[in-house]
């Protein structure tokens, strides 16, 4: 049954190109089927594992046993359905524009649900190849450089993250929970640590850490709505989703390189911090956001592989699970938000927009609430999940106050930065004095604000019921 | 004797076709592609009930009728090097030659001793000289022909060589492991390692692996598109086979593996490495065909559980499928749009969805993207350096990097399909039947082989 996760937007997505089914109905279509199969599969999963998983002569080791999947899961289905919701595809790319965000779902939902590591890593190509070619097709700005930088960054990453999958799995077999038996049966992985520098580096890459991450704000600032969206949102999660999975077994791998990824993960939350502070374009502003809050996660990664297990620091994989939703959901709307700006005002410099908001009053608050949920202010998701990797970072630790916590320490100032950059584009973009580009703006169409709508009930949802997620951990 | 049989079959099969060119003056000359390939595939009947220990000697019968099909669709370029480029006179030879060469080739796998060996390794390659010149007309093909001819005398000059050194060191022409490992661990090793070296020499000119890599760019681009085929699959195969007879004895010395090991690095590095600059895509394909061989190389360091290099044939029969797919899209775009420029190929994304679908899957597969065969291909080669645990400090980086590298210029394709503007008067590529079927087998094999495997035997 999981398989049909996989295989609806598939299926839509062949519908669509090939047999030239109507892009829109049908992609939506799809999503809420998927929405609605997803939410059943993670209420029901653990009651009947076997009518989910098996499927008779076939085996693709689709599973939702692991809590970290379910959260994963619910990123996907969410934002996919946001995504197809509220985007708006130019003339003549209906095709092509739904079909990326499809494939991407499709792709990152495989992805999550994998066992087999090998399935787990395809499962992401399949992901990536829409991403590549929508922004050489659809990107602004520069784009065919910025696709094949795009291009690639991500496929030597995805080769040096092959290597080490590869190592793994001619060790210890080709999936995570034979090889967690592995571990467990007290045998040793060779050369752990060179697979814990591969990983970290091909993970790394995917999830833009410092200094692998000059690709990701401009292929995200390029990227058309859906697949900024999609990718921001949701794709780039897997490398994170991945580390999360490989800790358990392979914590003698990372530990080795924890004090070097605490100084590049503060290089992403505070360097990159600074590079966003500077920004003149929104959507170079949200891109690099993105970069700068991938450091809250991996500061969460840090402290578990400090910890040794995630039952000695319960905080930090249930902060960084709730942290990746709350970041994905967040982001995705303020993706959605940018295309509507651009759409409506046809520029997205921040200077030369002004006074959107007694336009669109209904827009402005809307991104205020995503900006605030960016900052993380309380009562939206990004509250509970940056307010438990923060925690994470002293728990569980002997020492009084060891790299980790002088690396979080650090990050703290992370806040102060997004708050600055994010509360001053609010203010250029939606306050003072109406601009000329602003003066063209409508109101939305009803689609556009139900999808904005949407993902703020769930950021407000997750803000005040965290619950809703943390319930998948069992301990 | 009973063993050749198919042999004597095929060559009889060609030597029909060749008189009745002569005396049916009127029939059109594909058809003898198309009886050609309906032979070379009737022939797989012999070997069916024996698949694995037949591998090479399938892939080359497929693969010689997928060469012939190519050649029928290629056939209004082909008519332009007969005397009146509206007359098909003197160009049935085209589509009978590489039924000789196969005989070759299948012959080749089955030698039981050295003399057998080279006779049957020079029925090919003669044949292929020929086919490789056979445009006379045509600068570039006289070249690539010239160039062949030489080259080629030269690297039979070291396979014989070392087959005198084999003969004088064992007084035999029977390939022998026994032999072979008695005067390994005497006083006569050192000679035993030369001639091993020349027949390697010989071998790699085949495959095409460095050293003897230097004659692909320029053949490749040079010959007649379906020759091109041939010569990268239906060659490489009887190269591959050559190599695993020859080495099979050898495979677990340490020094052989070393060379072996040093060879892919070479062949990875010259292969991708010269691809990426490329702006033609014939020449691209030749140095992608370099590259490949690279990634075939490091299965046969050392044996698997007592067999040499049991997952190449694995490789090559992908390496077939998606290698002959990029082929019939090259010879389309050179009948019809008169161009082997990467170029040509613009905006055909707009003009013609589906045929960019199909092409940007075999270009995908040859990239090794996941969910296409090529994936699996380069994973196998991947895992098989990983588990021998040999040389893995400097071959595994190496094959990352020129798998990363295979992004870029594979993808040069893709990309001038969707993101370049069609050319004003480009008009929609009309896709004849064969090609149009070949195609779509190709592309559907090489999805299914990409998923299936995640399927029906999830790696374990």
């Amino acid at each position: 049954m999981l398989i049909w996760l996989v295989l609806i937007p598939l299926i839509a997505a062949v519908l669509i190109g090939l047999c030239k089914a109507p892009a829109r109905p049908t992609a939506l279509l799809s999503a809420t089927l998927t929405l609605a199969l997803g939410i059943w599969a993670m209420v029901s999963y653990d009651c009947c594992t076997d009518c989910w998983s098996s499927i008779h002569g076939m085996d693709l080791q689709l599973t939702l046993g692991n809590a970290l999947s379910k959260v994963m899961l619910l990123l996907t289905i969410l934002v996919t359905f946001a995504t197809v919701l509220g985007t708006n595809a130019p003339k003549g790319a209906e095709a092509s524009w739904y079909n990326s965000a499809l494939l991407i779902s499709a792709g990152a939902t495989g992805a999550f649900l994998s066992d087999n590591i090998i399935s787990f890593f395809a499962f992401h190509e399949l992901a990536l190849i829409p991403t590549f070619v929508m922004i050489g097709l659809y990107g602004r700005g520069d784009r065919r450089t910025t696709a094949w930088r795009v291009t690639l960054y991500l496929g030597l990453a995805s080769m040096v993250l092959l290597t080490a999958l590869l190592m793994v799995g001619s060790q210890a077999g080709y999936s995570f929970s034979s090889i967690a038996d592995y571990v467990k049966s007290g045998q040793q992985i060779q050369n752990a640590e060179l697979i814990g520098c591969l990983l970290l580096v091909g993970f790394g890459t995917l999830i833009s850490l410092f200094p692998f991450h000059s690709w990701a704000a401009p292929a995200y600032a390029s990227a058309p709505t859906p697949v900024a969206m999609m990718h921001a949102g949701v794709l780039k999660k897997f490398g994170l989703y991945g580390l999360f999975m490989f800790q358990p077994m392979l914590n003698s791998a990372f530990l080795p390189w924890n004090e070097i990824l605490l100084v590049l993960l503060v290089c992403n939350v505070i360097f990159v911090g600074y590079v966003t502070v500077n920004q003149k374009r929104l959507d170079l502003m949200l891109g690099n956001s993105s970069v700068m809050h991938m450091g809250y996660i991996f500061l969460a990664f840090a402290a578990l592989v400090a910890a040794g297990n995630p039952e000695a620091n319960a905080w930090a994989i249930k902060g960084g699970a709730l942290l990746m939703l709350a970041h994905g959901l967040s982001i995705a709307l303020l993706f959605l938000l940018c295309g509507q700006v651009e759409k409506q005002t046809g520029t997205l410099e921040i200077n030369s927009l002004g006074g959107l908001g007694t336009k669109l009053p209904r827009m402005a608050f809307v991104f205020g609430l995503a900006g605030m949920a960016s900052v993380g202010l309380p009562g939206l998701a990004n509250f509970p999940g940056e307010f438990m990797v923060f925690f994470s970072g002293f728990a569980g630790s002997k020492a009084c106050f060891g790299p980790v916590q002088i690396a979080t320490v650090c990050c703290l100032w992370g806040l102060v930065i997004g708050a600055v950059y994010m509360l001053r584009a609010y203010r250029n973009i939606f306050q003072g004095d109406l601009s000329k580009a602003s003066d063209y703006a409508t109101e939305l169409a009803p689609h556009e604000r139900a999808a904005n709508y949407f993902l703020v009930l769930t950021l407000v949802v997750f803000g005040f019921c965290p619950q809703l997620v943390l319930q998948f951990f069992t301990f | 004797m009973e063993a050749y049989i198919p042999e004597f079959i095929l060559a009889g099969l060609a030597m029909l076709l060749l008189l009745a060119e002569t005396f049916c003056k009127k029939a059109p000359k594909y058809i003898f592609g198309l009886i050609g390939a309906v032979g070379a595939l009737s022939m797989l009947s012999f070997y069916m009930s024996d698949l694995y220990q037949n591998i090479y000697i399938i892939l080359a019968l497929v693969s010689t009728a997928i060469t012939l099909l190519l050649a029928v669709d290629y056939r209004s370029i082909i008519n332009l090097s007969s005397n009146d480029s509206k007359s098909e006179d003197g160009t049935g030879e085209f589509y009978i030659l590489p039924l000789l060469a196969c005989t070759g080739i299948t012959a080749l796998c089955k030698a039981e001793n050295l003399v057998e060996l080279f006779v049957s390794l020079e029925v090919l390659t003669l044949s292929s000289f020929v086919m490789v010149g056979y445009f006379r007309r045509n600068l570039g093909s006289t070249e690539a022909g010239i160039k062949y001819l030489i080259l080629g005398a030269v690297s039979t000059g070291f396979l014989v060589f070392g087959l005198a050194w084999y003969f004088g060191l064992t007084g035999s022409f029977t390939y022998d492991s026994t032999v072979i490992s008695g005067i390994l661990s005497g006083s006569l090793a050192a000679p035993m390692y030369f001639a091993l070296a020349m027949l390697l020499l010989g071998t790699a000119f085949k495959v095409g692996a460095c050293p003897m890599q230097l004659w692909i760019p320029d053949v490749y681009q040079g010959a007649p598109t379906p020759v091109t085929g041939f010569l990268s699959v239906a060659s490489k195969v009887a190269g591959f086979a050559l190599l695993s007879i020859i080495l099979t004895p050898f495979a677990d010395v340490c020094i052989v593996k070393f060379t072996i090991a040093l060879m892919a690095a070479a062949t990875l590095l010259i292969g991708n490495l010269g691809a990426i600059p490329q702006t033609n895509l014939k020449r691209l394909m030749g140095y992608s065909s370099i590259a490949q061989a690279g990634f075939i190389l490091p299965l046969f360091i050392g044996k698997v559980d007592g067999t040499l290099a049991p997952n190449a044939p694995y490789y090559l029969a992908i390496y077939m499928l998606m290698t002959f797919g990029a082929f019939f899209a090259l010879s389309l775009i050179r009948v019809q749009r008169g161009s082997e420029a990467i170029e040509a190929f613009n905006g055909l994304g707009k003009t013609n969805p589906r045929l960019a679908l199909a092409i940007t899957v075999m270009f995908a597969s040859l990239a090794g993207v996941p969910l296409t065969a090529g994936f699996f291909a380069k994973m196998f080669s991947f895992i098989h350096v990983i588990e021998t645990g040999l040389f893995e400090a400097w071959l595994l980086p190496i094959m990352i990097i020129c798998a990363g590298a295979g992004f870029y210029y594979y993808f040069k394709v893709i990309r001038a399909m969707y993101w370049e503007q069609p050319s004003d008067d480009a008009v929609a590529i009309k896709v004849p039947a064969v090609t149009g079927v070949v195609l779509t087998i190709l592309t559907i094999a090489i999805v299914m082989a990409g998923i299936l495997p995640l399927f029906m035997a999830p790696i374990q």
